[in-house]
């Protein structure tokens, strides 16, 4: 009753409430942002995350970093999904787009506090981010696929911040020959990073990962019954069908009434495999790939037995998933009934052989007749945590490669460009007119977050390299000076052949810019059902 | 309330509540009134958004602007915010925009209407007043409204203007030419049907928003089954609903008895024949595609491959449907009659890779208007208000294709309704003219929320305008003008509206008011008793 007398015809409202709403999703979405920022750049620190159900991934991967956080606040939930929206579009930088938002965030606050209108900040940040863009882009050097040193260097770039960055000079190159084994000449500008299979195996060292030139299979050869692990001048057939009794989609039963005929049946079993076997072997088949099935078994020991005896080297459990894969890879087409099982669908191959790799085996297909475009990359650690962060890292690589495939335009790293975009932004804010030229210098400021950070991280002095840093950009010549951490101090990044991808820089700003404007535009967090 | 609640003992049921007179309306106002506050800061191109956090399982969140979706969420006991709730749904359903509009005039007449009950004035004289009003604004409004239909260059233009302005007040704000170009282009190619069915949107996470694009023909999101061709021309499409896993006998219980293996083997052979018939009988369609709605196994892929078919499973029940309406064919489940049955036809289909997912892309389609808009943005969050912020552009369009009046927005119609009200409120005896009035001052509270929301001085904006449109009725044409924060001229600044919307705001506002306005009495029952 006493609200509703108050409410008459007032014109003033009460808008502290709307004030909190927006301070408490700021704060929230800056504790995220602070907690990665430990990890950004190359002497950024890893996290180590214990799941609820005790597994352990220690990680620098922004991405993964706020995946595997359990965070509850709304807002603190749309940083995840900026940083996972970053590893959609570039796959890497996950981590720097998390900490600029948080940092644009902060300096949005500020400009609240002044009591600038939110729409007005969030206005001006997006013009400020599209100018960010055209100022890369003008800094920006074109690059040549043809050039592979170039596209190495971008991705050592990536791997410097990982655990696996001392096998850069190892892993990049092998990322750049992936891609440009699986790039269609055709269509340069679709790249399906699906095609690049990684397989994991635990034992030996990262050193000893390989780019397999042919197909990797993870399970070993079946040989329970002795089949054989190596088979030259393979003809692989890829089967959808079952090697193994009968049985039918509508329930049976065999109705067994004596003796005899429990004999008779063995028989039959027996026969109707090996009429399988002698088909497969008639077809010239000696590799046998057997897709997985849920509703039988796809071998049973007898038939096993008996393709071991015809000289077939059997590879069972193949997902359906990858049979896409496979089949693009050796060339071959999947079968899926036992007469259609011809000569012509087969994939040729000059070895396919089992070979120990730590602790388990895989089955290598190698000198494939008719390979497609797709590469497989067998990757070893010493352990399970070591090897997922180097599957992580081996992905942010091709990513970055990817990302020079689609724009093909490289920017200096070491946080370079951030500095010359806050220089120039500063500098063209000085042009604008009110509010928008203050919100345009936020956001410049803003911007120094990522030298600031890279240089706290690696145990610099922040202010004196943020500080050289700017002399060096507003002079006008040093728009490559960047931080060298290795050497902890100043220089131009092209001589020290720091590169990236220019997509990752411009999609983290434009991507984090996207993300704050919503967030300060919610002025309200209503429960609904 | 328990002394009001004695004369109904041993009337209403144990647990059910009844508020009477004074108090049901009282209730009713502050119930109405608070659910118009909480959308009214989302009102206009400054407006703000809402989470909306999901309380039941996962803690969904939803970011949005749209007053419909706000609503439609927000749980509510009161009855009067209820009614506030149908009719913004109504106004959803029926045009698709101004939803949070009509939901804060509703708001605001009552407010107003709330003051004139305390000055002893009754009701029914209040709706009478309002009903009168109501008459003038309409009249006011179709004669301010104005039509370029037959111009279609100026009428495009039209078009243009009222999706910039719809879209103002979302997040596509900042493309909103991009997407006002998207949405209009949309709508002319259905050449007035007004079939949204044939807009098809779909959201890819990654890239920005400005990298959405319009597509020319179908897109679906699915693959297409290995070793088949990835490129068909001239296609001929069979569009199904039925399981080519395996021909169950769906009876259930069946079995069968045999006595040796070599039976099992033939009823699995047969089982696999009847399968083969079955996939002969799809292809002696003469069809060069077959999309199913259900799983394709590997076996009759297989038979699809052998035969040059694509083969497309598991496309799911919205997208068959579509497809089946854009491709022009119908949806098959037998395959006996190979004449009966309409295939669908396109030019050409391909693969398509958009962000890192490969779809399927069907062009030259049968139903030539179709078109698909294919959304990409940041997160899922920004995907899905951008979907809604579409669909409320897209239907304003769709309304105005049918209906091609329209009108000046920023607060204009409502100025020059409010007017013509007060000129109306002075020729009228008797207490009406109050209620009259006060439906002014209420159609006047649209733009100063406008310009509250912006953080400019309403007071200031809104009285500049009354007197700019009563120096000048009829011919004016200022509104808020929202980037300069001041009074301005809303014909150089394109800012138009539908006719119909703001119709349907004025109606159905009026009404919902009227209808609060009539309670005076709230009965609650009682609730269920759940055991336990």
């Amino acid at each position: 009753m006493a609200a509703t007398r108050k409410a008459k015809n007032e014109t003033f409202r009460d808008t502290t409430k709307k004030k909190d709403v927006r301070e408490a999703n700021i704060e929230a979405a800056k504790a995220v942002a602070d907690a990665v920022r430990t990890s950004l750049g190359p002497r950024g620190m890893d996290k180590m995350v214990a799941a609820a159900n005790g597994e352990v991934i220690i990680t620098n991967d922004g991405a993964t970093i706020l995946n595997k956080m359990t965070v509850t606040h709304p807002a603190a939930k749309m940083l995840v999904e900026l940083a996972k929206s970053q590893d959609v579009v570039a796959g890497d930088g996950t981590t720097s787009v998390v900490v600029i938002c948080g940092a644009l965030l902060k300096k949005a606050q500020e400009l609240l506090e002044r009591g600038i209108h939110p729409t007005v900040i969030s206005d001006s940040f997006n013009t400020a981010a599209n100018k960010a863009c055209e100022i890369l882009e003008s800094i920006a050097i074109p690059v040549n696929l043809e050039d592979k040193e170039s596209l190495i260097r971008a991705a050592n770039t990536s791997l410097s911040s990982k655990v696996v960055s001392q096998h850069s000079s190892f892993m990049s190159p092998m990322a750049v020959d992936a891609v440009l084994r699986v790039m269609d000449p055709q269509h340069a500008n679709l790249l399906d990073l699906r095609d690049i299979r990684v397989v994991c195996k635990v034992g030996g060292t990262i050193d000893d990962s390989e780019l397999v030139a042919g197909c990797v299979f993870d399970q070993k050869a079946a040989k329970s019954a002795g089949g054989p692990t190596r088979v030259e001048k393979a003809k692989i057939g890829l089967i959808q069908f079952h090697v193994s009794p009968p049985k039918s989609d509508i329930e049976n039963t065999v109705v067994i009434s004596d003796y005899a005929q429990m004999d008779r049946v063995y028989k039959e079993e027996r026969n109707y495999i090996l009429g399988m076997v002698k088909k497969i072997k008639a077809s010239g088949c000696n590799v046998l790939l057997i897709q997985k099935s849920i509703l039988r078994d796809a071998v049973t020991d007898l038939s096993l037995h008996y393709l071991a005896k015809a000289k077939i080297m059997v590879v069972r459990d193949v997902e359906r998933e990858d049979i896409e894969f496979i089949s693009k890879t050796l060339g071959c087409l999947p079968i899926a009934h036992i007469d259609s099982m011809r000569p012509e669908k087969l994939a040729t191959a000059d070895l396919v052989e089992e070979v120990d790799c730590g602790k388990g085996k895989v089955v290598k297909v190698t000198g494939i007749a008719a390979q497609g475009r797709t590469a497989t990359v067998l990757l070893r650690g010493s352990n399970k945590l070591v090897l997922e962060e180097a599957e992580r890292s081996l992905h942010d690589a091709l990513c970055v490669i990817r990302c020079l495939v689609q724009k093909r335009f490289l920017i200096t790293g070491g946080a370079s460009p951030e500095v010359e975009v806050g220089y120039q932004l500063s500098k063209w804010s000085k042009t604008l007119r009110g509010m928008e030229a203050y919100c345009v210098r936020a956001f410049a400021e803003a911007l120094e977050v990522v030298p600031y950070t890279l240089a706290e991280n690696a145990g610099l002095n922040p202010i004196q390299i943020v500080t050289e840093l700017r002399n060096l950009h507003a002079d006008g010549n040093g728009a490559y000076y960047g931080i060298n951490v290795k050497k902890g101090s100043v220089t131009d990044m092209r001589e020290e052949k720091v590169v990236q991808p220019l997509l990752v820089t411009s999609s983290a700003l434009t991507l984090a810019t996207e993300c704050v404007r919503m967030i300060l535009k919610i002025d309200d967090i209503v429960p609904v059902r | 309330m328990a002394t009001l609640m004695a004369p109904n003992q041993g009337m209403l049921q144990e647990g059910a509540r009844e508020e009477k007179g004074e108090n049901a309306r009282m209730a009713s106002f502050v119930g109405a009134v608070a659910m118009a506050d909480l959308v009214k800061s989302t009102l206009g191109p400054k407006g703000m958004d809402k989470i909306l956090q999901s309380m039941g399982r996962g803690h969904e969140v939803t970011v949005t602007n749209d007053g419909a979706t706000i609503l439609k969420s927000v749980y509510v006991d009161n009855p009067a915010a209820k009614v506030l709730q149908d009719i913004s749904k109504v106004q959803d359903d029926e045009v698709g925009d101004g939803t949070t509009s009509v939901v804060v005039l509703a708001g605001e007449l009552l407010r107003e209407a709330e003051q004139l009950v305390g000055q002893k004035v009754h009701p029914m004289t209040i709706i009478a007043g309002f009903r009168e009003a109501e008459a003038v604004a309409k009249a006011e409004l179709t004669a301010a409204a104005f039509s370029n239909a037959e111009h279609p260059e100026a009428f495009r233009n039209d078009l243009l203007n009222i999706a910039r302005t719809t879209l103002s007040s979302k997040i596509l704000t900042a493309d909103k030419d991009h997407f006002a170009e998207l949405a209009v282009d949309a709508i002319t190619r259905l050449k007035g049907s007004g079939n949204l069915e044939a807009i098809h949107i779909i959201k890819k996470a990654g890239g920005a928003l400005k990298d959405s694009f319009l597509d020319e023909g179908f897109i679906l999101d699915k693959k297409i089954g290995v070793g088949q061709p990835k490129r068909i021309t001239d296609a001929k499409v069979l569009i199904a609903n039925t399981p080519m896993d395996t021909d169950k006998i769906k009876i259930y219980g069946a079995r069968v008895r045999v006595d040796s293996m070599a039976k099992v083997g033939e009823i699995e052979a047969a089982e696999k024949n009847k399968m083969r018939e079955k996939c002969q009988k799809i292809i002696d369609h003469g069809i060069n595609c077959f999309i199913n709605r259900q799983l394709i196994y590997n076996f009759p892929e297989e038979i699809f491959a052998d035969a040059g078919v694509m083969s497309i499973e598991h496309a799911d029940f919205d997208g068959i449907e579509r497809l089946a309406l854009v491709l022009g064919g119908e949806i098959a489940s037998t395959f006996e009659h190979p004449g009966e049955v309409k295939l669908g036809s396109c030019k050409l289909i391909e693969e398509t890779m958009i962000g890192e997912d490969k779809l399927i892309h069907f062009s030259g389609v049968a139903l030539g208007e179709a078109c698909t808009i294919v959304l990409r943005g940041a997160s899922s969050h920004i995907l899905e208000e951008a979907d809604r912020s579409l669909h409320d552009a897209l239907c304003v369009l769709g309304e105005t294709v049918k209906e091609p009046r329209v009108l000046y927005g920023g607060g204009w119609p409502e100025m020059r309704m409010a007017r013509a009200i007060e000129e109306a409120a002075k020729k009228t005896p008797g207490k009406k003219s109050l209620a009259m009035e006060a439906f002014a001052r209420a159609l006047r509270q649209l733009p100063t929320t406008i310009a509250d929301n912006a953080g400019l001085d309403s007071a200031d904006i809104v009285a500049t305008l009354r007197a700019a449109h009563g120096a000048d009725p009829g011919a004016s044409r200022m509104g808020v003008d929202m980037i300069a924060g001041a009074a301005g001229d809303m014909r150089e600044l394109g800012i138009y509206e539908s006719f119909k919307v703001k119709q349907q705001v004025l109606l159905s506002a009026t009404e919902a008011a009227e209808m609060i306005l009539r309670v005076d009495d709230i009965i609650r029952c009682a609730p269920r008793q759940r055991s336990g």
